[in-house]
């Protein structure tokens, strides 16, 4: 079992038996499931609006090359610098040596999974540049310390009284009562400063726009506006996957994004930037920067199996809807991605020997698969990878020869008889000799979360050679 | 039309819950269906293809094909086995020689509650039930294959039966296969917010179309302590009180 | 500075022509777009109730004088402070107006201060079916929607049109015009639901977005 295995094992089990944050969970669920249930009955057909998001996805990445230079070019011809990283290095690099040859001290970042995937954060403070979080719920993990628990709400998990406590401890704001008006108030205040000194300001890309070089950034706070509007130096650091073909593609993008991820109509700010200052501009960056991330992302796109991974808008539906993670958290995976599109895309990026059992917390419900605005085959995927993992050598001992008896003993019924049987008599042996519930029970994996199961007097084949011809 | 089924049975059915298969057997034959039981079969190969063991599940699977490619009606009282024929046979078999067969016997194959209304076209099975029972929508069957409102019509037509509305019906309840003991923590923790969502509903019996769903649930029932029962569908229907479970009391070995 | 090593880029887009140049299958036929959102039969009230549903304070107002009276009112609720006015023709016949209450900063002057209390400036359209409003960086450039607390808006009645679809071809056209670095959709105040999924007014954005709709 990997290392990542073993912590996410702990983890589930502490979460798993965690009911005050079973009942956090369900109660932020509750009010994102009547909020889309809402946003749906905007759409007249919804299914058609996923199977047209599928499809500019789809076209999106079947014709990537084409795409990401056509949005180069624009970039480019508009005074804007494209940088390409092949992995988190190359992108940190970039964005550390422009900090450095800038003298930027300060920088404010607007939400980007991407720069949690890289660690970017980490690597601008290590040459003394101070990063603000400016997304709230990012800002608050980021006080605590701690990743963001969901790719669209990361605070989820805390209470308001848990913020107010972190408020208090790390900006010395004291809002009694936890009221949220006056939390969101002081991290205005907070952030505000932060936004009026940067001298650099990263944003993350929601979509990038081929046919006219917009990087697309949706935020409801405006923290990504006023990143991208406030500071001298603006960087886009997108994960390659990001690009879409059109300008109008967007009609059917952004209110799918938006009615899967919070149930709105569209994001409150849905802005489209182009480049840095234009002459005459009153304000705005005098440098733009696009960094084009790929750390694994070609590796997905190679196999044709997996490709359709990369249609991803990030919407946080499927962890929504998904029971583990319901159960768990967004904790637990130990992961920037949790959740279905996570438990897919991390082991495939990130090494499936290392990070394949993520694919295995799942119960195959098929949930995900229903909420999923692009048509991504989660549960596919999910089996998928677990066939690869196996495939790549990745079984305890106990299991190879648990599944070679089974297929053995489902060559022929007297074989699955005798397996049985045996399975029946060493059960018997077990619990006469005391051994129920130990290491050497054989059913321990199940009792130890159920009550025992009787097992019947005799098998249906053997009640059907007695009675079935009655 | 020839009026005759041949069963597919779970090998988890069959070794672990017969009476799964016998109160279907039951049924069947009420509504006037003759049944044959192919003793040839053990196992649909679902457990190694969940797990990834496609190459141990592939032999599994072209055996069942060649077993039931002579019948007209296959009945299997298992959504998720009914699936992974159904659904999951052509991917598994893509480069099998038995892949068109697979397909063909695809069609064929239905699960108990839809083989009922859709093909032998009967909604009322002359069950009585005077009991207060809530239905869990198991998820291979109600999204793979769709079945829905066929349970709830068998159910809504026995007589005194009190049907309660199951809150959060669509919830996994965690089994999953070998994620139930792969994941036993948060496979219990599962089962136990559906135990929950069915106490907050009145009832006093839970039933569903996959019984591997209502054995873990009757497990997490016993280990929580719940006065809860789960019943087969067909055990609802056939009427017979061995058809019962009830929450099995915690061993004290452990 | 040097951009990108050239080496990554090739390698990058080396790997992505191998996968690109498989044969991929073509989506069978996809709804177009108008019959995947429901017709707006009036675009006009749909604004208003959209508006209504998203926070957006919107005054109907009949003529020019009308609608200086609505400044006149809006800014009565507004706190003490500078006000920042994109510099446009339009709308300087409210700027005397401003100047006789407050200090008015002309957006030719330079950015809004961090503590500027209100923005002034017009839009390029607004959006039926979502009720926002259509903005970009000819517009008094980006600050003027984002940094303040109360951002107002002037125009017309004729200015509405009825989807995103048409905004982004709208916003596109207006870029390409202007050479606006910024062009983006408002669709209300700022907010957030980060701390126990609980609607909050006035993040970082503006509290208050308040739109003056003359005719």
């Amino acid at each position: 079992m990997s290392t990542a295995a073993r912590e996410f094992l702990r983890k589930a089990i502490v979460k798993s038996a965690d009911l005050e944050h079973r009942a956090t969970i369900q109660r932020a669920i509750v009010t994102y499931d009547a909020a889309v249930a809402k946003g749906k009955l905007r759409f007249a057909d919804w299914e058609a609006a996923r199977t047209l998001c599928a499809a500019i996805k789809a076209d999106a990445i079947a014709n990537l090359a084409q795409y990401l230079t056509e949005f180069e070019q624009h970039v480019i011809g508009r005074g804007g610098h494209v940088h390409w990283a092949e992995n988190a290095d190359q992108a940190n690099d970039y964005v550390v040596e422009l900090a450095r040859a800038r003298n930027v001290k300060t920088v404010v970042k607007s939400k980007s999974m991407v720069t949690e995937e890289i660690r970017l954060a980490a690597a601008l403070e290590k040459i003394g540049v101070t990063v603000w979080e400016t997304d709230l719920g990012e800002f608050i993990v980021q006080l605590r310390h701690e990743p963001p628990y969901h790719i669209v709400t990361p605070a989820m998990h805390l209470s308001r009284r848990q913020i107010a406590d972190l408020f208090r401890d790390k900006l010395g704001e004291n809002v009694e009562d936890g009221d949220p008006v006056r939390l969101v108030a002081a991290a205005r205040v907070a952030l505000r400063r932060a936004f009026f000194s940067a001298e650099m300001g990263i944003s993350g890309a929601n979509f990038l726009v081929a046919d006219s070089g917009m990087v697309a950034i949706s935020t409801n706070e405006g923290n990504g506006r006023l990143t991208t509007s406030i500071p001298r130096i603006h960087v886009v650091v997108t994960g390659i996957e990001k690009i879409i073909p059109r300008m109008n593609d967007l009609a059917a993008l952004w209110p799918v994004l938006a009615a899967s991820g919070t149930g709105q109509p569209i994001t409150t700010y849905s802005t489209l930037v182009r480049g840095p200052r234009a002459g005459g501009e009153p304000d705005g960056p005098e440098e733009f920067h696009v960094v084009l991330v790929d750390n694994g992302r070609t590796e997905l796109l190679a196999n044709p199996e997996t490709e359709e991974v990369l249609k991803c808008i990030r919407c946080g539906a499927c962890l929504n809807v998904c029971p583990i993670f319901r159960h768990v958290g967004g904790h637990a995976y130990g992961t920037i991605y949790p959740g279905p599109i996570g438990s897919i895309y991390t082991p495939r990026t990130a090494g499936l020997s290392e990070w394949g059992h993520l694919s295995y917390a799942c119960s195959l419900c098929t949930a995900c698969k229903g909420v999923c605005p692009v048509k991504i085959d989660l549960p596919k995927q999910l089996l998928v990878t677990r066939r690869d993992f196996i495939a790549t050598g990745n079984v305890k001992p106990a299991e190879r020869a648990g599944f070679a008896a089974f297929r053995w003993a489902a060559a022929a019924p007297a074989r699955f008889r005798l397996l049985a049987w045996m399975g029946c008599k060493a059960l018997a042996a077990v619990n006469a000799l005391g051994l129920s519930g130990t290491a050497l029970d054989p059913v321990r994996v199940w009792t130890k979360y159920r009550s025992p199961m009787t097992l019947p007097k005799q098998s249906f084949r053997e009640w059907w050679r007695e009675n079935g011809n009655k | 039309m020839n009026r005759k089924v041949a069963l597919f049975v779970p090998c988890f059915i069959d070794h672990g819950f017969p009476q799964a298969a016998i109160d279907t057997v039951t049924v069947l034959r009420r509504v006037g269906w003759e049944v044959v039981f192919p003793e040839d079969q053990t196992c649909c190969g679902q457990p190694g293809f969940n797990t990834g063991h496609w190459k141990a599940a592939r032999p599994c699977a072209e055996r069942f094909v060649r077993i039931f490619s002579d019948y007209q009606h296959i009945v299997c009282p298992s959504g998720s086995c009914t699936s992974m024929v159904r659904k999951h046979y052509p991917e598994l078999l893509a480069s099998s020689p038995w892949h068109g067969e697979a397909v063909a016997v695809g069609k064929r194959v239905f699960e108990f509650a839809e083989f009922l209304v859709r093909v032998a076209g009967v909604t009322d099975v002359g069950a009585s039930f005077p009991h207060a029972v809530a239905y869990h929508p198991s998820c291979h069957a109600t999204r793979e294959l769709g079945i829905y409102a066929e349970p709830l019509q068998l159910l809504r037509a026995v007589r005194d039966i009190d049907l309660r509305p199951l809150p959060k019906e669509a919830e996994c309840c965690g089994f999953g296969g070998m994620f139930s003991t792969k994941f036993g923590m948060i496979s219990a923790a599962m089962g136990d917010t559906k135990a929950v969502n069915i106490e907050q509903s009145g009832a006093e019996f839970v039933t569903a179309i996959d019984p591997s769903c209502l054995m873990h649930l009757s497990g997490v029932f016993g280990a929580t302590g719940r006065k809860l029962k789960t019943i087969y569908l067909a055990g609802v229907l056939a009427g017979s009180s061995a058809s019962r479970t009830t929450a099995g009391a915690r061993e004290s070995a452990r | 500075m040097e951009t990108s090593k050239s080496s990554a880029r090739e390698n990058i887009l080396a790997r992505i022509r191998t996968a690109n140049a498989r044969p991929h299958p073509v989506p069978a036929s996809v709804m177009p777009l108008d019959a995947i959102f429901p017709p707006i039969t009036n675009p006009r009230q749909r604004f208003l109730d959209e508006c209504a549903g998203n926070l957006t304070e919107v005054f109907q107002t009949t003529d020019a004088a009308a609608s200086a009276g609505a400044l006149e009112t809006i800014l009565s609720t507004v706190p003490a402070g500078e006000v920042y006015v994109q510099d446009d023709d339009s709308l300087r016949p409210f700027v005397a107006l401003l100047e006789q209450r407050r200090r008015v900063r002309m957006s030719s002057q330079g950015a809004p201060a961090e503590s500027t209390q209100a923005t002034l400036t017009l839009a390029h359209g607004f959006v039926a079916q979502t009720g926002s409003v259509l903005t970009s960086s000819a517009c008094g450039g980006r600050g003027a929607s984002i940094v303040p607390p109360c951002h107002i808006v002037y125009g017309r009645g004729e200015q509405i049109i009825p989807d995103i679809a048409a905004a982004l071809a709208l916003g596109l056209v207006q870029a390409e015009i202007t050479g606006a670095s910024y062009v983006g959709l408002i669709t209300g105040s700022s907010r957030t639901a980060d701390i126990e999924k609980i609607l909050v007014q006035g993040a970082h954005g503006p509290r208050r977005l308040v739109v003056i709709l003359e005719g």
